[in-house]
């Protein structure tokens, strides 16, 4: 009954360890944000190299990575990375491959050191997880905090000590407290997210269909494609028919004398449709979730002007395709919010609508 | 609640082994998986878009097609919203001439049935599945088996009014030498027999309610389910207006229909009492307009003569204007109402028989003859379509007995009904949403069906059956298409090539053509003479039998559709199965109450249905609604415990068959021991306080001439009691004007409601609890005088009333419901944590609670759900929207075409389908908008304005036309 009582003394040592706590989260976080992110990097790779390369998922054009960074120098691959054609002319080690690889060089795919850097830190977390596909850069674990295993050791030692010799009601205190510094130690807060929100959500589809190409090299409009999103609430992703009506005469990949064994794909599904009606398209994977009880309609966003990047990203240099925004309802508000001074000129109304039934009913 | 109902819940909500604990210790797990980083990812879905693009099919984009409704014979006008292919609501067509947009309950719920799961997959050949071919070459052999025979092939069906199945059987009967029968049930041979008998021919003739200044209505329930009601409606509301020409409506009949409820003057009599009520009536018509009084018939009156001295006033003094029409299936009755109508000069204005109905064609004895036929074992084949005669007519039990005689019944219908399951041979016909067809429902009105899906089941059309028994291969598209060449495009005005008009009768549902005037004769006296009443007297302490056909199951061929079992009759507020209706002095007599089961018998047949007390019922009269109590309809009609649809029920079938003691023999009533409790969706029947005697402003009514007293109404009420600041409404404030006046209590807006917001079906045992789903209800309440004997009657759509205060919003703990800047109360699902504080706070009672996971088992009828509103799960509190999906769509279409929304843009579900065109939607704000209009010009009043929650629905005071005008 005394330790239920004792409130005076409960306060005192509670608030020490969180101003303790809230110290070293700080010095950590600076730490943290100045070292470059991983998640960065990812999407860096997926951008520029996941073209070619697969970490984990076999040979592509140029080599799998998995593993690279045991078998190379890590000075040797920042170079690499950075200019690859003193190597290719030079390097015996790269001649080497470039002889395997079919003399196709890889092109300079202009990084920093910084980012070359950041490539390789990602190359090698993803290597210690391979999978057949390469996994999404905010799956998985990588690695902890320093400052959080120091304050958890000690925590946890203070833990043990308040409740062998202590009040038990502290020790319930400090466990929480506990608790909370091995989550954030162990990197729970690099993957706290709500629920649902599948930010980076990069999943593999039926076809190895690029809207880095489509879209960004051969700058097709987004609309050809997906003209619902001008009618309709959903801008609904394009049957075969429209795929046919370039890849009618186009069945290879510019440049490449072989027909794209890719684009093969459609055109069998395609031919497959005349013989039977009931015929579907390929089933893709869902990039772009929202739950049922959101409604979210293309229509009217592409009536106010917006660009289509501004909410998922820029697609045009996505060799796959990724959730770029987290979808998150307080995301969808921060635009819906913004004030003339702030909204982007070429939107035709600024902000939206606030009312909760504008989106859910 | 005991624990083997808890169990009992579980099992059938497919929740069973979720415990307490085990619930808890996922709640913890979830947690930790959330704080761990665990992948908790939205589910991964696929989109497997078309391999072909679909000619103007955007994915999430509805379309519009223009069709014809198979509710009934009717044949309303219908356009059909489509969705990613699937048809899911059905709404009136504007365009057609007869239902001029609107369209009843039964109509919009025809679209459930398409996605009935309870529909035969495929043709049947002595019970087994089959082939078309193994089908086909059995229905030939059974034609040449009783050609052979030299038996006689016939031809049953209820009447279809479509020219091109007509022509269809035409060509089979003339193959085969068959002969077709026609009957209809509930039957309008009487009304054809009279015509024949004192106009030389049989028809029946369009009514004209538009042009009808007084109107005298026996037992016609004209505004509910007798013959065309959504046009009739529409012409009868449109000519009761206050403040322009306003009708005027008596009523006598034997039970409270809806279109008692909406008469000017009502009286009780019996159906035996009938003819001698419309004589006496035609008696002191002649006498005022000075014409020859009518023979005298046997019986005497029991209305009183000052109600009908009063009638007859007023049908003398809208002489050219004035209509009588009635419902009985007596004959003589009938041939009286033609004298009646003979006499007010309503022959060529308001009673059209040179261009007439064709929405019933079923003649006297019929059916009988064919009975005949089928128990001398003179029938060799039968085919059946469009009809149930082993259960929808009296004589079903004759019939399914005489066809042990008959060599081959061959049955095309949907579903193994009570016909198809005697049916050596089953052709299973498409719904009307996947076939071609066409529709005339009066002179000069040709509509057409046209498909929206492919048939979910193997199906084939009944005209392209019939065609290939007579040895032709062709499609029911372009059967139809031939015909409409041959028989429509000729005479349809305004040239242009066939295919043009082909096309745009397609797009717009319904050509209008000059159709020549049918000749008929002058009136024959002679037929008026010697009237007889077909309906003897029940005997002293028998009663007689008033079978109607129910604004919800009709004739009960959709008794297996949820939507309409659940929908609470208009009057008696009861679903889930007929109940016997007696009059509150009988029922005292007998000493029933609701409730109380009672054994009805006549001669050996015998019936248990639980009693309810009808106000303003005839006395010596018992009435029960047709079309329940099928046995081979399905669970749904049979009210089965059933997983796919209820959480649980565990009462007995819902309902009885009537239709054996619809003969009109007299009837024998029993008080049984047991009760059933009725299902009944409302429970208190006055606005009168108990104990105060005081009158609640819930309804505001006022006599034509108190109305024409007031002062021109000006503006809106204003919220004077509220507590809170006043809301600042920028743009819109969408408001609503319900005009009572009008509004017949149809129940149409219920069904569209249901439709358009995937409002669930909840079961028997639920609505017993008060837990129904409807966002929108029709109160109806009793008041005037005589409460008990002839009470006044008054419908009040009751829905969310969108409170500018709402009293929900201030006590929901979430901030769940909340007010929109548009004057919306909003009711957000994913945030409601189910305390139902709302509920219980809300002074209207109009919010609903998922009490569980209701009906979303059944793949099928999924199919049926609007994706444009949120299926709500268990524990959520939901309501009446406005229509927001609506008001959005609306927005996005504006922003889309680069103006504002203007007025008319937005129409909720229960607007768009009101057959009366009471509902009227919009912005408040906008000065010139209909709604803002309405409120202001129609004296409005809103409920419960003394609370000071400020309401954002509008009603109009109802007027009752209680004067009988001279001029």
């Amino acid at each position: 009954m005394s330790q239920r009582t004792s409130r005076s003394s409960f306060g005192v040592p509670a608030r020490a360890v969180a101003a303790f706590v809230l110290l070293l989260a700080a010095v950590s976080a600076h730490a943290e944000a100045s070292s470059g992110s991983l998640h960065d990097s990812a999407m860096l790779f997926i951008h520029r190299c996941a073209q070619c390369h697969t970490v984990g998922g076999g040979r592509g054009v140029g080599p799998d990575l998995a593993g690279v960074t045991s078998r190379r120098d890590k000075d040797w691959l920042v170079g690499f990375i950075q200019n690859p054609d003193p190597y290719l002319d030079k390097d015996a080690q790269a001649k080497k491959l470039l002889a395997e690889y079919g003399d196709l060089r890889m092109e300079n795919v202009h990084v920093t050191k910084a980012q070359a850097e950041g490539l390789i830190a990602f190359i090698q977390s993803a290597s210690q997880t391979p999978s057949p596909e390469l996994r999404s850069p905010d799956e998985g674990w990588h690695g902890f905090s320093v400052p959080g295993l120091l304050i958890f050791a000690v925590l946890a030692a203070g833990t043990l000590i308040v409740s062998v010799f202590g009040a038990r009601r502290d020790a319930a205190v400090l466990a929480v407290f506990c608790a909370a510094s091995a989550y954030w130690a162990f990197g729970g807060w690099r993957y706290f997210r709500l629920p649902g929100d599948q930010q980076g959500h990069i999943p593999p589809q039926p076809i190895a269909f690029s809207h880095e190409l489509h879209a960004g090299r051969l700058t097709i409009s987004c609309l050809y494609c997906h003209g619902g999103a001008q009618r309709s609430d959903s801008a609904g992703v394009p049957p075969l028919s429209v795929c046919m009506n370039c890849h009618v005469a186009v069945r290879s990949v510019s440049g490449a004398k072989e027909p794209s064994p890719e684009i093969a794909k459609i055109v069998a599904a395609y031919d497959a449709s005349v013989s039977s009606p009931t015929a579907r398209g390929f089933a893709w994977n869902r990039v772009h979730h929202l739950p049922d009880y959101v409604h979210f309609s293309h229509r009217a966003h592409i009536a106010n002007n917006l660009q289509c990047q501004e909410c998922h990203g820029p697609v045009q240099t996505m060799t796959r395709m990724r959730q770029a925004a987290p979808l998150t309802m307080g995301w969808c508000i921060n635009c819906h919010r913004l004030t003339p001074k702030d909204a982007p000129s070429h939107w035709k109304r600024v902000g939206g609508p606030l009312d909760c039934a504008s989106c859910h009913f | 609640m005991t624990e083997d109902e808890r169990r009992a819940y579980e099992e059938q909500d497919g929740r069973e082994g979720v415990e307490r604990r085990d619930f808890l210790k996922i709640l913890g797990g979830s947690f930790a998986a959330m704080a761990s980083g665990c992948d908790l990812h939205a589910p991964r879905e696929k989109i497997v878009p078309y391999a072909r693009q679909i000619e103007g099919q955007t994915p999430g984009l509805a379309r519009w097609y223009a069709s014809t409704c198979a509710g009934c014979a009717a044949a309303c006008g219908v356009l059909v919203k489509s969705r990613d292919g699937r048809p899911i609501k059905m709404e009136g067509n504007p365009d057609h001439p007869l239902s001029r947009g609107g369209l009843c309950a039964r109509g919009q719920a025809t679209v459930l049935d398409l996605y009935d799961s309870e529909r035969l997959k495929n043709p049947l050949s002595a019970g087994a599945a089959a082939s078309w071919a193994s089908l086909d070459a059995g229905v030939e052999k059974a034609l040449a088996e009783a050609k052979r025979q030299g038996r006689k092939v016939r031809v049953l069906s209820q009447t279809v009014p479509s020219p091109a199945l007509d022509a269809a059987v035409a060509e089979f009967c003339a193959r085969h030498g068959a002969e077709r029968v026609i009957y209809d049930e509930p039957s309008f041979a009487a009304i054809l027999e009279a015509h024949r008998l004192t106009r030389g021919r049989a028809v029946l003739p369009r009514y004209r309610f538009e042009n009808a200044r007084a109107i005298a209505s026996f037992d016609a329930d004209f505004l509910g389910a007798w013959l065309s009601p959504v046009e009739f409606t529409k012409s009868w509301s449109a000519r009761r207006k206050p403040d322009g020409k306003m009708s005027w409506h008596a009523q006598f009949e034997s039970r409270m229909s809806v279109t008692g409820a909406n008469a000017d003057l009502r009286a009780a009599v019996k159906p035996s009492d009938m003819l001698a009520t419309v004589v006496e009536l035609s008696r002191l018509v002649a006498e005022r307009l000075g014409r020859a009084a009518p023979a005298h018939v046997a019986g005497k009156t029991p209305v009183a003569h000052e109600v009908l001295r009063r009638t007859a006033e007023a049908l003398a003094a809208a002489h050219g204007e004035a209509l009588v029409v009635s419902g009985s299936s007596d004959s003589a009755v009938q041939r009286a109402v033609n004298g009646l109508n003979e006499t007010l000069g309503a022959y060529g204005r308001t009673v059209d028989v040179a261009h007439p109905s064709y929405q019933r064609r079923g003649e006297t004895g019929a059916l009988d003859r064919l009975i005949a036929e089928m128990e001398r074992g003179e029938v060799g084949a039968l085919i059946v379509f469009e009809a149930n005669p082993c259960y929808d007519h009296s004589r079903a039990e004759a019939f399914t007995a005489a066809l042990a005689k008959v060599g081959a019944l061959v049955s095309l219908t949907q579903r193994r009904d009570e016909t198809a399951t005697h049916a050596a041979f089953v052709a299973t016909t498409p719904h009307a949403l996947e076939t071609w067809g066409d529709a005339r429902p009066a002179a000069g009105v040709h509509s057409l069906v046209q498909p929206l899906i492919e048939p979910l089941y193997d199906s084939r059309s009944i005209i392209e059956s019939l065609l290939a028994w007579s040895g032709q291969a062709v499609t029911a598209h372009d059967y139809v298409r031939g015909q409409w060449l041959k028989t429509v495009y000729p005479r349809h005005k305004g040239g242009g090539s066939f295919d043009a008009f082909w096309d745009q009768a397609l797009e717009r549902g319904v050509v209008s053509i000059d159709a020549p005037a049918e000749a008929h004769g002058a009136l024959r006296a002679e037929a008026l003479s010697g009237l007889k009443s077909a309906r003897a007297a029940a005997a002293a302490g028998e009663f007689e039998l008033d079978a109607y056909a129910s604004v919800a199951m009709f004739d009960g061929r959709q008794a297996n559709n949820p939507w309409l079992q659940e929908l609470p009759d208009p009057v008696t507020k009861v679903t889930w199965g007929n109940v016997a209706l007696f009059s509150p002095a009988d029922a005292k007599r007998l000493g029933v109450e609701d409730g109380r089961m009672v054994r009805l018998s006549a001669g050996t047949r015998a019936i248990d249905l639980p009693a309810c007390v009808q106000p303003g019922q005839a006395d010596g009269v018992v009435a029960a609604a047709l079309g329940y109590g099928r046995p081979s309809a399905g669970p749904i009609a049979a009210n089965l415990p059933t997983r796919k649809l209820l959480p649980i029920e565990v009462d007995p079938p819902g309902g009885a068959d009537i239709f054996p003691l619809a003969s009109g023999s007299a009837l024998s009533v029993a008080v049984l021991e047991q009760t059933s409790a009725l299902a009944r969706t409302q429970l208190m029947d006055s606005l009168t306080e108990p104990f105060t005697g005081r009158e609640r402003p819930i309804i505001q009514e006022a006599s034509l001439e108190e109305y024409r007293k007031l002062a021109p109404a000006e503006g809106v009420p204003e919220n004077e009691a509220g507590m809170w600041p006043k809301h600042d409404y920028k743009g819109h404030k969408w408001g609503m004007a319900i005009n009572l006046t009008s509004c017949t209590g149809c129940a149409g807006c219920v069904v569209a409601c249901t439709a358009e917001n995937n409002v669930p079906v909840v079961g028997k045992a639920e609505v017993r609890k008060s837990r129904e789903m409807h966002w929108i209800r029709l109160d109806r309440y009793y008041g005037g005088d005589e409460p008990e004997t002839n009470p006044t009657v008054a419908f009040q759509p009751m829905l969310c009333q969108h409170c500018d205060d709402a009293p929900c919003e201030t006590v929901c703990p979430v901030a769940a419901t909340t007010h929109s800047t548009e004057g919306l109360n909003m009711q957000v699902y994913n945030r409601c944590v189910g305390t139902r504080y709302c509920a219980n706070n809300c002074p209207y009672k109009v919010r609903r609670f998922n009490w569980f996971d209701y009906a979303h088992d059944d793949l099928t009828q999924n199919m049926v759900l609007n994706p444009d509103v949120t299926v709500r799960t268990r524990g959520v509190m939901e309501k009446c929207s406005f229509c927001v999906q609506r008001i959005n769509s609306a927005k996005f279409q504006a922003a889309e075409d680069g103006r504002a929304v203007v007025d008319g843009d937005v129409t909720p579900a229960c607007a768009q389908s009101c057959p009366a065109d009471a509902i009227v939607f919009g912005d408040m704000n906008d000065p010139k908008s209909r709604v803002a209009r309405t409120a202001r010009e129609n004296h409005s009043f809103r409920v419960l304005e003394e609370l000071g929650v400020g309401p954002s629905v509008f009603y109009g005071i109802k007027v009752r036309n209680a004067q009988v005008r001279k001029s």
